[in-house]
């Protein structure tokens, strides 16, 4: 045995089964994408069983295109991703910049932070839009009526009252509208993810090189000066980080989806796998499949921008 | 213009005074070195002088203006980093044109001093390179690239030398004193290396915890250190201090004689022992020679290769002239 054939023997076992962890689910998607699949049907039971057979070659496809949900889906999937990934990475930016100066009670206020990403998607979904997105219940309700009250009370009072009485009473927004209904996943998937993005710029800023700060301070450079050209490009390999695994997660957001408007006019891709998996396997895995090129698209697309814009 | 004055400076870190008062004048196109044992206070000195720490109290002037309050990059000073300190994620022109960039210098003017300080450092070729790709003596060039740019009126080194090789670290202290020749611009200079001191400094200033023991040249240090801190810091090999009834003998607490200064002998000798390490280098001879009653270890160079060995008895005298003094406070008397 030569001496490079007992690593290669050992590491075999590890290869194949990630080989089979990733490739079998891959391909079952695959295979089901260009069959004829359905779990019932009265009229034709063979669809039932999956089966060579059933070939529908590119049906499958061309069923999930002429959706009018899923230009829809991909669209809102896009939507959604993107400006969480836009808020995150500016918020934690800002915040991780923030709390790495020293200030009394620092480590507290560290732990706080940090506290919204330990909350379950669910939960976090159901508090969101029933505490504090709600019309009438909600915190944004409560303040609405407030200011409208604090109006009404102004438009009474002599001489500022003609003065207040041109504005308008405000409407509280309906957070499960269809149009709006997204902005209320984005908002709360922000909230419970903006602590990750804060950490991990927070320990990349710690070791950042003080020395450079100090010879851009003998060069001349202001602090804004120093941010844009020391400290963001210090930040520019883990906010690729953060970008990479936030698009992964949000590319799958269900829970805030179904929980916020059970889909209605706010279906993303994974919500419209879900509704197609119902009956129509074959259009599900299809739309799945879908999914993993926009997936790929998007990280690309993503890390090229970054890569570009940060490290000059 | 780039004459450095410091009036009673302080600088204490919490309860901590690491510059007890302390009064210092640096010339205009003098290399200034500050040497001292490593956490004696030189790089904060430098610090106070760059604008990097605020002096708890006292005055520094550069050519005759109050610059204790003024911003560093106002005070016209550029600092060489013993990390070098570059930017990574910019190429060397990028570096090098960062001072230039801040200053809002035309695109033209950029480009031709970037130009001027690249030939003059052997960088030509490595311009669009990144920090990461040179090696530590390449470096170190970019950042004294970077200092040049700005034509400060003074360089401010902080052990710039020390992360580079034993070879490196000759031909940049060669290169570093060439361009003080030719740029005549004032030089500070920090290291705890007595040799680099030696060879580069027209005006050495020995510190130790913060206190200036010696100011000089040079030879002026070595020729007559004032005390024992400095007798024992400047030279190389140390100079040997004996106490005792030999030192009292010439009405001293303590003499010093250095190893060059004690002659081996056949006989005849004032002091003898037996030769423990002999280091035969070729053109020296250094023995560690014990056993003399003096001092537990005395150290001797000879000139040449002496054939003496480990065990052999040697016999040796001192050069009258040249023993230095020191009272019982260590200083040196006259
Ligand atoms: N930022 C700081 N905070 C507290 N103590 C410091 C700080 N900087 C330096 N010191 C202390 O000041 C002393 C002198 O340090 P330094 O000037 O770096 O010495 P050197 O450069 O001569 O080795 C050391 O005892 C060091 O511990
Ligand atoms: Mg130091």
């Amino acid at each position: 045995m030569s001496n490079r054939t007992l690593p290669r023997l050992l590491q075999t076992p590890a290869v194949i089964l990630l080989l089979i962890w990733m490739l079998v689910p891959l391909s079952m998607t695959l295979y089901f994408s260009f069959i004829r699949y359905v779990l019932n049907n009265l009229r034709r039971p063979e669809w039932t069983t999956p089966s060579i057979e059933n070939w529908r070659g590119f049906g499958n496809y061309n069923f999930v295109l002429n959706n009018q949900d899923f230009w829809l889906a991909v669209q809102n999937s896009l939507l959604i991703v993107c400006s969480i990934l836009f808020l995150t990475v500016i918020l934690g930016v800002l915040i991780a910049v923030l709390i790495n100066k020293a200030f009394p009670g620092r480590s507290l206020v560290r732990v706080l932070l940090i506290s919204p990403f330990f909350v379950m998607p669910a939960v976090n979904a159901v508090l969101w839009i029933n505490m504090i997105l709600d019309p009438v219940l909600g915190l944004q309700g409560l303040a609405v009526g407030g200011i409208n009250a604090v109006i009404a009370d102004l438009q009474n009072a002599p001489i500022i009252g003609p003065f207040f009485s041109l504005w308008p009473a405000l409407e509280p927004i309906s957070f499960r509208a269809t149009q709006t209904s997204a902005y209320a996943v984005i908002i709360m998937v922000t909230w419970q993810w903006t602590p990750f993005a804060v950490l991990i710029f927070m320990t990349s800023l710690q070791s950042e090189d003080q020395q450079q700060k100090e010879a851009a301070i003998l060069d001349g450079a202001s602090a804004w000066s120093q941010f844009r050209f020391l400290t963001l490009p210090h930040l520019g390999r883990p906010i690729a980080i953060v970008v990479m695994i936030q698009a992964i997660f949000h590319l799958s957001l269900y829970a805030e989806i179904e929980i916020v408007s059970r889909g209605n006019g706010n279906k993303n891709l994974p919500y419209l796998i879900g509704e197609f998996a119902n009956n129509n396997i074959g259009a599900a895995s299809a739309t799945g499949i879908f999914a993993v090129i926009l997936a790929n698209i998007v990280a690309i697309f993503l890390l090229r921008m970054i890569g570009k814009t940060l490290m000059e | 213009m780039g004459r450095i004055v410091l009036e009673n400076v302080t600088k204490s870190f919490g309860e901590t005074q690491v510059i007890p008062p302390l009064n210092l004048e640096i010339d205009d196109g003098e290399f200034a070195v500050f040497v001292g044992p490593s956490g004696c206070g030189k790089s904060t000195l430098l610090r106070l002088i760059a604008g990097l720490e605020d002096t708890t109290s006292g005055r520094i002037l550069i050519d005759d203006a109050d610059v204790t309050e003024v911003s560093p990059s106002k005070r016209g000073l550029s600092m060489v980093f013993q990390t070098y300190a570059l930017y990574p994620h910019m190429t060397v022109r990028k570096n090098i044109a960062f001072p230039m960039r801040m200053a809002g210098l035309s695109e033209e003017e950029q480009e031709k001093r970037i130009m001027t300080a690249a030939e003059s450092l052997n960088l030509v070729d490595y311009l669009d390179r990144k920090p990461g790709q040179l090696s530590g003596g390449q470096r170190q060039r970019v950042a004294i690239g970077r200092a040049i740019v700005r034509d400060p009126s003074a360089f401010l080194f902080d052990e710039p030398l020390s992360n580079l090789d034993a070879a490196l670290r000759v031909g940049m202290r060669l290169e570093i004193t060439e361009m003080h020749e030719r740029m005549q611009t004032t030089m500070i200079y920090v290291t705890h290396d007595q040799v680099e001191a030696m060879t580069m400094a027209n005006k050495i200033v020995v510190l130790r915890a913060g206190v200036i023991e010696q100011v000089g040249s040079p030879l002026e240090l070595y020729r007559a250190p004032q005390n024992l801190f400095v007798a024992g810091f400047i030279g190389s090999p140390k100079m040997n201090l004996i106490d005792g009834p030999q030192a009292q003998k010439h009405g001293a607490t303590t003499i010093g004689v250095r190893p060059e200064h004690i002659d081996v002998v056949e006989s005849g000798g004032a002091w003898t022992g037996t030769v423990g390490v002999a280091e035969h280098l070729g053109s020296d001879t250094f023995f560690y020679v014990h056993g003399t009653g003096l001092a537990e270890t005395l150290t001797v160079r000879a000139i040449g290769d002496v054939s003496l060995k480990h065990g052999d008895p040697i016999q040796l005298a001192p050069r009258a002239t040249e023993i230095h003094r020191f009272d019982a406070d260590g200083l040196r008397l006259p």
